[in-house]
């Protein structure tokens, strides 16, 4: 790639997989056309957008691919092919991703005549100083890990008096690593926490039913964002096509911006998009929120190295408005001291930890005054709430804190997720709270105390409503479909460290 | 057969394969110095160059080329460059044919060696960069569009090993022919055991064997109008019918996914200019770019019936024979050992295509000359390509 322009028209098209449909003879066409080449002049101004980001494809045929040119190389073998949409009436190139080939052993015989769903991930790999190329030519079969799910968009039904999620969506890959009592969620070697916070937010979007034009505001946390500067939250937004475009400069009307506070940077934005929402001036019917990490650490031989045991990758999305809630922000708290526990300096790729005393000053004493102060402030008991739900750098930590404050495991268990994804930093506590609000009934109070180091802690305390239960349905990829899942593939140390390193 | 069409009157070429020491221009002024003294005219007599390469300067930088071939020839003609050495000489009958010159060079060069590391990249971003983002290889189009042959067709079990033989036998056919052309890239002959190893080895349908190399490489050819043609030459070559067809640049979204829908527009636009009849033409060069590609190209050109070229091979290396026979008739295919064996420089292989049927026409190609009734064939076509299908380029040459 050798220029931004071609990079960013490249990307606006391959994101998302755009194409226009001739409306008068039905032709399809990939990459857009303002006239249709069978019906010449008379289709101008009658063609019309279509993508396939939600479609599901056909994989017609494929072959293997083991030597893959320069810029694949990383990848290994892989499965690329021809993988049509909408019965055949476009067809796209494709690579088959979230696969690792065994030369010889794995059967690639099995991918012809599969449906597949398009996936975003990084196209292949740049020098260090170059823009991370995307690209959604990349698909995964539909009846695996990751299913194919519609996104419609469902008229609200009730207008709320309190602001709160309306919908969310947790994205972890299908590669985990298995050390003693945990496993950890590994990202593919073309996944990052951009690919990740894209994934979450389109399935935030599934499970809302929102009108993507109606959220005009979006905040990423992360502290693995591949570039210091460009933001994640740009590159969502012109995926997930949030927002307005007045005009043909496509220029979305969506204020998007990233956040970062270690392990709290999204959580921190809940307050932030529900006070926004809220106010009725700023005509944001939805704010999105994403807390999402590609959580680095040093490699095991490494001074900080202690942290690779316990990374994982994950992304979770929440939207938040002000009708169809799904769980009402009751109120919060947050705390801040200068305590610098944990933190990574600018050109380094990975964090240094303050050993023990990321524990009793740090974590222990943020989260605890946090919780504390936001159940007097609310006049709330132990036993009054259903679920709390911690920030989990590891096993270890949420569950004593959990004890101090006096909660059984049935109200910590359920949001304590770390035992399964390894802690994924600014989508540890976010992907908790999602666990729960899977499983939550009406009418259920969720503590929520995340952490983040440097290092400050955001209590909130949610409300469930009736439609919690209504909307589950709508999405079919939750918390525990990742977590239980018969297409999860196991990876040792090495492809661990392989695959966090990426293209 | 209309004979008052533009004619070569003299072809020249480097030998294929790596050359490490020279530089590009160097290539191109061996094999235009040899095709202006076996038209036995000099560079003064040249009304214009059409000068081809894919991609030197992605490969070798070295600035406008025809800037280099004037400096060389101290020749301040006009100058054209195209892609590949078909389109120039398509452009140069135009030329010709429009009463603007009488006498043009026509020459093609291609460096790929020097960039060796990269070239797949380099290759597939120019077939088409949306296929290349999705991860494709050159190798890969060539596999889908077996794929897609063995499936339309229903080939299975004893046939379908008779298949892959059919394809094996036209790499050793066309290694077998190289051994007879000096300048080719591999002179060595190789068995049908060595293409299915190379298979083997790549766990793949095609393997090494299968497709054409890389190569460094230069040709040229004098193309004069017929009455210039008379002054110069006694056995003008004529260029009868020149056509090319052009498709979409990403195979997967075309029609047909079987063959290229451009090899055969070009070819039938190509005989009716020609006033032949495809059964007449004794010779051809196609574009074996993979063996797969020359079985496909008798389909698509019209020589074979859909889905029966590889029958159709199969039957006529039985015995060993250089050359096809379909439906009766013989037809000698890349007699010069075609890409595979010969060697593939993008912008100078059609220049060897059509240096082949030229010396094969004249009874000029030594101990590869082939014979239809006891004389040099008549009518020979060479077909060639630009990307994966994208663009196809015909042309029909005939002698008196």
């Amino acid at each position: 790639m050798s220029s931004e322009p071609i990079q960013r028209r490249v990307s606006y098209i391959g994101d998302r997989l755009r194409g226009s449909q001739c409306t008068i003879c039905g032709k399809e066409y990939i990459r857009g056309k303002n006239y249709c080449g069978n019906c010449g002049r008379k289709s101008f101004g009658k063609m019309l957008d279509i993508d396939f980001f939600y479609d599901k494809g056909t994989l017609e045929a494929s072959t293997l691919v083991s030597q893959p040119t320069n810029r694949f190389v990383k990848m290994g073998s892989y499965i690329y092919g021809i993988v049509a949409f909408h019965d055949g009436k476009t067809r796209v190139p494709g690579r088959i991703t979230d696969i690792l080939i065994e030369e010889g052993k794995t059967d690639i015989s099995c991918f012809d005549g599969k449906d597949v769903v398009p996936r975003f991930r990084r196209r292949h790999s740049v020098g260090r100083s170059d823009i991370i190329p995307t690209i959604s030519l990349a698909f995964t079969p539909a009846d695996g890990y990751y299913p194919h799910q519609q996104y419609e968009i469902v008229n609200p039904k009730k207008e709320c008096e309190t602001p709160g999620i309306v919908g969310y969506g947790v994205y972890t890959s299908k590669f985990r690593i298995k050390e003693g009592n945990m496993e950890r969620s590994v990202p593919f070697i073309d996944e990052d926490a951009v690919t990740a916070a894209v994934e979450a937010g389109k399935l935030a979007m599934i499970h809302s039913g929102v009108d993507r034009y109606l959220i005009n505001k979006i905040y990423v946390g992360s502290e693995s964002n591949p570039y210091a500067v460009n933001p994640i939250a740009s590159k969502v937004a012109q995926v997930l096509k949030l927002g307005n475009v007045e005009g043909h400069d496509g220029i979305r009307s969506v204020d998007a911006v990233d956040t970062e506070f270690a392990c709290k940077a999204a959580t921190s934005m809940f307050k932030d998009a529900a006070s926004l929402v809220y106010y009725l001036k700023a005509n944001n019917a939805y704010a999105l929120t994403i807390g999402t990490d590609n959580s680095q650490a040093a490699p095991r031989s490494e001074v900080g190295g202690e942290l690779d045991h316990f990374v994982g990758f994950g992304s979770a999305a929440f939207i938040f408005g002000m009708q169809d809630v799904i769980a009402e922000i009751e109120g919060w708290y947050s705390c801040t001291s200068d305590t610098p526990d944990f933190w990574r300096r600018d050109l380094e790729p990975y964090p240094r930890h303050g050993g023990r005393f990321t524990g009793e000053p740090a974590y222990f004493k943020h989260v605890i005054k946090a919780c504390k102060t936001l159940m007097k402030q609310m006049n709330l008991q132990v036993e009054d709430v259903d679920y709390y739900v911690p920030h989990q750098p590891n096993l270890r930590f949420p569950v004593k804190v959990a004890q101090q404050l006096g909660f059984k495991e049935e109200q910590y268990m359920p949001g304590l997720k770390v035992g399964n994804f390894g802690n994924t930093y600014s989508g540890a506590s976010p992907i908790g709270l999602a666990a729960v609000l899977d499983i939550a009934k009406p009418d259920e109070r969720i503590l929520l105390v995340s952490y983040g180091s440097g290092a400050g802690s955001d209590a909130y305390s949610f409300m469930t409503t009736s439609q919690v239960s209504e909307k589950k349905q709508r999405q079919k990829f939750t918390v525990s479909h990742q977590i239980e899942n018969e297409n999860l593939e196991y990876v040792d140390y090495h492809t661990y460290r392989r695959f966090k390193r990426g293209l | 057969m209309k004979l008052e069409s533009p004619a070569i009157i003299g072809v020249g070429r480097t030998n294929f394969g790596e050359h490490y020491e020279r530089d590009p221009e160097s290539l191109i002024d061996e094999a235009g110095l040899q095709a202006l003294d076996s038209a036995g005219i000099t560079r003064k007599d040249l009304d214009a160059c059409y000068l081809s390469d894919y991609f030197l300067q992605v490969t070798n930088k070295i600035g406008l080329e025809e800037g280099f071939f004037s400096e060389l020839l101290e020749l301040h003609v006009p100058m054209e460059k195209t892609r590949s050495f078909s389109s120039a000489l398509l452009n140069a009958c135009h030329a010709v044919q429009s009463g603007k010159y009488d006498t043009v060079l026509v020459g093609g060069m291609e460096k790929m060696t020097d960039r060796w590391d990269k070239i797949r990249d380099d290759l597939m971003l120019l077939e088409d960069p949306w296929s290349y983002y999705a991860g494709c290889t050159p190798e890969a189009n060539h596999e889908l569009l077996l794929k897609g042959y063995i499936k339309k067709y229903g080939i299975s079990g004893e046939q379908l090993q008779k298949f892959y033989m059919a394809l094996a036998k036209i790499s050793v056919k066309n290694h077998q022919n190289a051994t007879n052309n000096p300048l080719a890239q591999y002179t060595s002959p190789i068995t049908v055991d060595t293409v299915l190893k190379a298979r083997t080895r790549a766990c793949k349908a095609l393997g090494l064997f299968d497709f054409a190399p890389i190569s460094d490489g230069a040709s040229a050819l004098i193309l004069a109008s017929p009455e210039a043609a008379k002054r110069f030459s006694d056995v003008p070559v004529h260029v009868l019918g020149s056509s090319s067809a052009t498709d979409y640049i990403t195979f997967p979204s075309r029609e047909d996914r079987t063959g290229f829908i451009s090899s055969t527009l070009a070819m039938h636009t190509a005989l009716k200019q020609a006033k032949v009849d495809i059964k007449d033409i004794q010779i051809a060069e196609l574009y074996d770019q993979s063996t797969l590609l020359e079985m496909i190209s008798l389909e698509d050109l019209g020589f074979s019936r859909r889905g029966k070229a590889w029958l159709d091979i199969y039957r006529s290396c039985e015995d060993s024979c250089n050359f096809y026979e379909i439906d009766g008739s013989k037809l000698f295919v890349n007699c010069d050992g075609g890409l595979k064996a010969d060697g593939n420089p993008l912008g100078a292989t059609g220049g060897a295509q059509i240096f082949e049927v030229v010396k094969q026409l004249r009874g000029e190609a030594k101990s590869r000359q082939v014979e239809v009734d006891g004389e040099s064939p008549r009518l020979g076509c060479v077909s060639e390509l630009e990307g994966f299908g994208t663009k196809a380029y015909v042309h029909i040459f005939g002698r008196n």
